[in-house]
């Protein structure tokens, strides 16, 4: 016991006092410590746990009682899970799904949120409360909330979309599709366009709801630009319109990358997802399955987020530091 | 240095001083002839309208529900009552809080967001700076695996979290048979659910939901404070430690306040957790149940049952976020003031 004490000791003081070591190394060690936490978590917590969840999802169970005591056996069936899920067509089906929204809501997400970021920026009549109201859904709409919204906008596709007023149908149709139908079919757009403005309008509550965040990401680039741009902007005689697309948009580019991966994890990992959804509902009857499910899932998601990243990063302007 | 700055008042000064022998009116008519004034003017209408219309919204949903939640069975039945019901009643109230317990879970939940954030908030502070401002082996790869922590879903991890912390132990592999050391020195491995510890365990090593967003908007914060103000405080003969506590510590208030504000609301509102880590729910009263379980006295079998439960379900998400929203007031100007400085650009 006396070892390991002064061995623990030394250990320590070499981490603290021994000055023969550069400053450098010292503050390396240092910053070891500030980070310990999060190494030990990982290697204590998080690594078991990850490691149990991919033999998990590659293992069958069965619960017996040996000598009055519950024991569950693991027996390893390999890859079966991950060939059963593909060639289930349910789970392929939401996957696809899943995708499908992603495209739909991602694209609207971020312009949206740069729109008003850029809106908020300005100087206008009761900013202030404007700005308290917009980041409202940044608190309130994860987790319980979130499934609180999703059954009621079912009960409100249950009820033929009618919105009575009641609160019972708090977040039904805001616009009727037939309007923005009538109103674009005279402009004679394709077909695609008026599906993909109707799908929008339908969902700018979860797209109001869901840029919280990437609002306040987007406003805080904004806040980073220096106004002496804009002052020689000014001075050389730029429109709004000029400058916000030669000076405004490309400073803020690298917060669209940021914003369209958060976007994607976000909207991937919300319970309210197809995907999600199905391999919930699939948990309840058979865990390991629904894991090797949501490892699938899983690297569709790293996929996506690295295909956007990959074409996003080709777009972004860098402004040079000094 | 700054360019000095033109304030309102210095601009009335200027137009006062050129335009001074006009009268007013002649003034304002010379405004008028500019075709810019009504551009502007009608630009700032046409924002001001979106952006109220924005706020309808966002706004909406909480109208209709709080006045949903006063409405009697009567109303609800009733299809002329829109929005403002006929008949005040409390009684949805009433029994969200005498049968679903609610001010039990309220303690419980304000019990566990308050400890959880506070942890998070400060071990997302440590990580975040020892990733921003030291260099050492493995930086990068640790910045990876938060980032990696950020993205999994999880859905994907949840059978082994709930047989991990059924049984805990440390190292242990549960499906490759391994024992820890808990189990080796206790004979058995500790239970801890339907206790506050497998989500304190996880905030105290950053591993708890979103930690991976709090870490990286707090490496992002630190690697813009300039590096002269820790390098300085080393000269006069401060630790890293001390450095860090009394020197960056004050300085990134608003940011701590931003990320505290974060953690708790999410915690506040969390059920996946909530409800894998505690499996005997009538035990232990928890935010999620508030809302689960419609009230016996509420419960009717007529026509309009799911509409009326979705009431009830509504008033019930109202009440869980009253909390938030009065905590929200409080410390929105710091999440703008705390972004702001957080430069997360680059």
């Amino acid at each position: 016991m006396d070892k390991i004490l002064t061995k623990t000791k030394g250990f320590f003081k070499n981490l603290f006092g021994n000055r023969r070591v550069s400053l450098d190394k010292r503050k390396a060690r240092s910053g070891y410590l500030f980070v310990l936490p999060f190494i030990l978590g990982i290697i204590l917590i998080y690594l078991p746990i990850l490691l149990d969840s991919i033999s998990f999802s590659m293992t069958d169970y069965q619960n017996t009682v040996v000598d009055q005591k519950p024991v569950t056996t693991y027996t390893f069936v390999g890859l079966q899970y991950y060939k059963e899920a593909f060639e289930y067509p349910a789970f392929t089906e939401s996957l696809l799904k899943g995708l499908q929204q992603l495209v739909f809501q991602v694209p609207a997400i971020i312009i949206f949120s740069l729109f008003i970021a850029v809106v908020l920026n300005q100087d206008m009549l009761g900013r202030a409360a404007f700005r308290a109201i917009f980041f409202v859904p940044v608190i309130i709409s994860t987790g319980l909330m979130d499934s609180i919204n999703a059954s009621d906008i079912m009960s409100a596709a249950a009820q033929g979309g009618i919105d009575d007023g009641s609160g019972g149908a708090a977040t039904s149709q805001i616009i009727s599709v037939l309007d923005v139908k009538s109103l674009f079919s005279g402009m004679k757009v394709g077909g695609e366009l008026v599906t993909y403005v109707v799908q929008i309008v339908n969902d700018v509550y979860d797209i109001i709801n869901y840029s919280g965040v990437q609002m306040l990401i987007f406003l805080a680039g904004l806040q980073s630009i220096s106004p002496s741009i804009y002052e020689a902007c000014t001075i050389d005689g730029a429109t709004a319109w000029e400058t916000f697309w030669k000076i405004t948009f490309p400073m803020i580019s690298p917060m669209i990358l940021v914003n369209g991966v958060y976007t994607i994890i976000d909207s991937f990992t919300r319970t309210t997802n197809p995907a999600m959804k199905f391999i919930q509902t699939t948990y309840d009857s058979r865990p390991m399955y629904a894991t090797a499910m949501s490892w699938i899932y899983f690297l569709i998601v790293i996929l996506t987020i690295a295909i956007v990243a990959g074409i996003l990063s080709s777009f972004i302007f860098y402004q040079r530091r000094d | 240095m700054d360019s000095p700055k033109i304030t309102k008042e210095t601009k009335k000064r200027l137009v006062v001083d050129y335009e001074g022998k006009l009268s007013a009116k002649e003034r304002l008519l010379k405004k008028l002839k500019t075709s810019n004034t009504w551009i502007k003017a009608v630009v700032n209408v046409f924002r001001f309208v979106l952006m109220l219309g924005v706020s309808f919204v966002i706004l909406y949903p909480f109208f209709a529900r709080i006045a949903g939640s006063f409405m009697t069975r009567a109303d609800v039945a009733d299809p002329t009552v829109s929005l403002v019901p006929k008949h005040f009643t409390l009684e949805i109230y009433k029994a969200l809080i005498v049968e679903n317990h609610y001010f039990e879970a309220l303690w419980h939940t304000a019990l566990l967001s308050l400890l959880c954030a506070l942890i998070q908030t400060l071990v997302a502070c440590l990580i975040g700076y020892g990733l921003a401002k030291f260099k050492f082996k493995g930086n990068k790869i640790l910045m990876g695996i938060v980032v990696f922590t950020m993205v999994i879903p999880h859905r994907t991890l949840k059978l082994a979290m709930a047989q991990h912390f059924a049984k805990f132990d440390l190292f242990a592999v549960q499906a490759w048979g391994m024992k820890g050391p808990i189990e080796g020195i206790f004979g058995e491995p500790a239970v801890l659910f339907n206790t506050f510890w497998p989500l304190i365990l996880l905030s105290v090593f950053g591993l708890a939901f979103k930690n991976g967003l709090y870490i990286y908007m707090m490496r992002q914060f630190f690697k813009g404070v300039p590096d002269e103000l820790e390098e300085s405080a080393y000269v006069d003969g401060a630790g890293t430690f001390r450095t860090f506590f009394q020197i960056i510590i004050p300085l990134s208030v608003p940011m701590m306040i931003t990320i505290f504000l974060f953690s708790f609301a999410w915690q506040w509102t969390d059920e996946f957790y909530t409800k894998l880590f505690w499996n005997n729910p009538e035990d232990f009263y928890l935010m999620p149940q508030v809302y689960q379980n419609i009230p016996d006295s509420l419960r009717l079998n007529d026509g309009i049952e799911s509409m009326y439960n979705n009431i009830v379900q509504n008033t019930a998400g109202l009440m869980i976020i009253v909390p938030l929203v009065i905590l929200y007031l409080f410390c929105q100007r710091y999440l703008v003031q705390g972004i702001e400085r957080s430069g997360l650009v680059g």
